[in-house]
């Protein structure tokens, strides 16, 4: 009789306690150098930020749907993982990587695609959160130009749940510098594309826009400038992109939505607008400095 | 000794009635992404579950050029008086998902301007105050 008892509160403690223990103990022992004092405000406010930061990937079918054609001369080298040894490196290009992962994979360059998987993983690994890539399903998705929707799917899936890890686990500086990382090489590779395309106003447009995407960012930087030296750093940079972006102006018009019921789908139409006033000068300087601040982040 | 196994029975039957009565908004989002029309790329899943606010909200932004899906997904019925609305960076309604009365279970929102969105959830006469929610994409 006792043998069943000890065996069912066994049972009832086995139960409530084992979810994800050794990927836990993993983290923790993996990240600890990676601590702060702790940013300046709620994890909840920044989390409640970084999820509205856009997907890299957006700008990737930009350039894919406006015909442009792929050119890995834009992306990092999948070799230069070697070099990111602290974990704000690894964060940084972890976000790099992610970026380019993304553009391989629209663009259908399974092999290009494969390095830079490999290359995440090592950083992943290195960060402690490797768990939340399954390499081989991947690996196997990628080797079929049919998979695509299921190897995108998947690879946005991996990044959003390293996002809530990390932010359920206090540790949003490291999303920070992920999401940041993601966003300068997706503008860079925007920037090189446009140069190529000079005519291309809605490239120009969508430079401009940024605008709104660097506010958010350098207002996650901002909440680590007193605690993370590297973040600080980071920050001066991006705030000299700033004073670059101030010259963009964007005007807005509302105008209220209309809608109709299409197939049991609410289509709305947008009767707002939208104007951005950006120079040709003005995306020249965007351009050099984001190169500069990208050639840091991935040295 | 009786009294300590049925104790012991007691609650772990009562927890994993718990476990059952939970809202499970993060599978019920998850299986809202296959649910994006064709052509649609994912972007996020919402999870829904009623707290201390009226409301569950998120924000992203939208940029100019992009048609964006969003779409619920509740345990008892297709939306389970689930609302979606969506506002402009100034607070202006864009959207809002119930019509005449009737709780439409996606919206696709052709985007003309560029800049943070609010994605706003209510209950309507919610059973469960509980669902699940994607974000998709496409050009």
């Amino acid at each position: 009789m006792r043998i069943v008892i000890i065996g069912l509160i066994l049972a009832l403690f086995t139960a409530c306690g084992s979810e994800k223990k050794s990927d836990e103990q993993a983290f923790l022992e993996g990240v600890d150098s990676a601590k702060t004092e702790g940013p300046s405000i709620s994890e909840g406010v920044i989390g409640d930020i970084l999820g509205r930061i856009p997907s890299p990937l957006e700008i990737s079918v930009l350039l894919k749907e406006s015909g442009k054609k792929y050119n890995g001369g834009y992306l990092n080298s999948p070799e230069s993982v070697s070099n990111y040894n602290s974990n704000y490196k690894k964060a940084l290009n972890l976000g790099v990587y992610g970026t380019d992962l993304g553009y391989t994979n629209i663009y259908e360059q399974n092999q290009d695609g494969v390095k830079y998987m490999t290359s995440i993983k090592t950083l992943a690994d290195g960060l402690s959160i490797g768990q939340f890539f399954d390499i081989e399903t991947i690996g196997r998705l990628a080797t079929n130009s049919k998979n695509l929707d299921s190897l995108l799917l998947i690879t946005t899936q991996n990044f959003n749940s390293i996002n809530h890890y990390l932010q359920s686990r206090n540790q949003s500086n490291l999303s920070v510098l992920f999401l940041t990382g993601g966003w300068v090489e997706a503008l860079n590779i925007l920037c090189e594309v446009a140069a190529a395309n000079p005519t291309n106003k809605e490239m120009q447009e969508t430079i401009g826009e940024q605008k709104i995407i660097l506010e958010n960012i350098l207002l996650l930087l901002s909440f680590y400038k007193e605690s993370d030296q590297n973040m600080a750093s980071l920050l001066t940079d991006m705030e000299e992109l700033k004073k670059l972006y101030d010259k963009v102006n964007i005007t807005y018009t509302y105008s209220e939505s209309t809608f109709e019921i299409v197939d049991g789908v609410m289509v709305i139409k947008d009767n707002s607008s939208s104007t951005i006033q950006i120079t040709a000068e003005d995306i020249a300087n965007i351009k050099a400095l984001t190169s500069s601040i990208r050639n840091k982040i991935i040295s | 000794m009786k009294k300590l196994i049925l104790i012991v029975l007691s609650v772990f039957i009562l927890s994993t009635l718990d476990v059952i009565g939970q809202c499970n908004s993060e599978s019920l989002s998850t299986s809202c992404i296959p649910k994006l029309s064709t052509g649609f790329n994912f972007l996020k899943s919402y999870k829904i579950e009623k707290g201390g606010k009226d409301y569950v909200e998120y924000s992203y932004v939208f940029t100019k050029g992009t048609q964006y899906m969003i779409n619920i997904c509740a345990a008892t019925q297709p939306t389970d008086g689930i609302i979606v609305s969506l506002y402009d960076s100034n607070r202006n309604k864009v959207a809002t998902s119930k019509v005449n009365g009737q709780y439409i279970s996606a919206i696709a929102y052709p985007c003309n301007t560029t800049g943070i969105y609010y994605i706003q959830y209510t209950f309507d006469g919610s059973t469960t105050y509980c669902g699940g929610s994607a974000l998709g994409f496409k050009r």
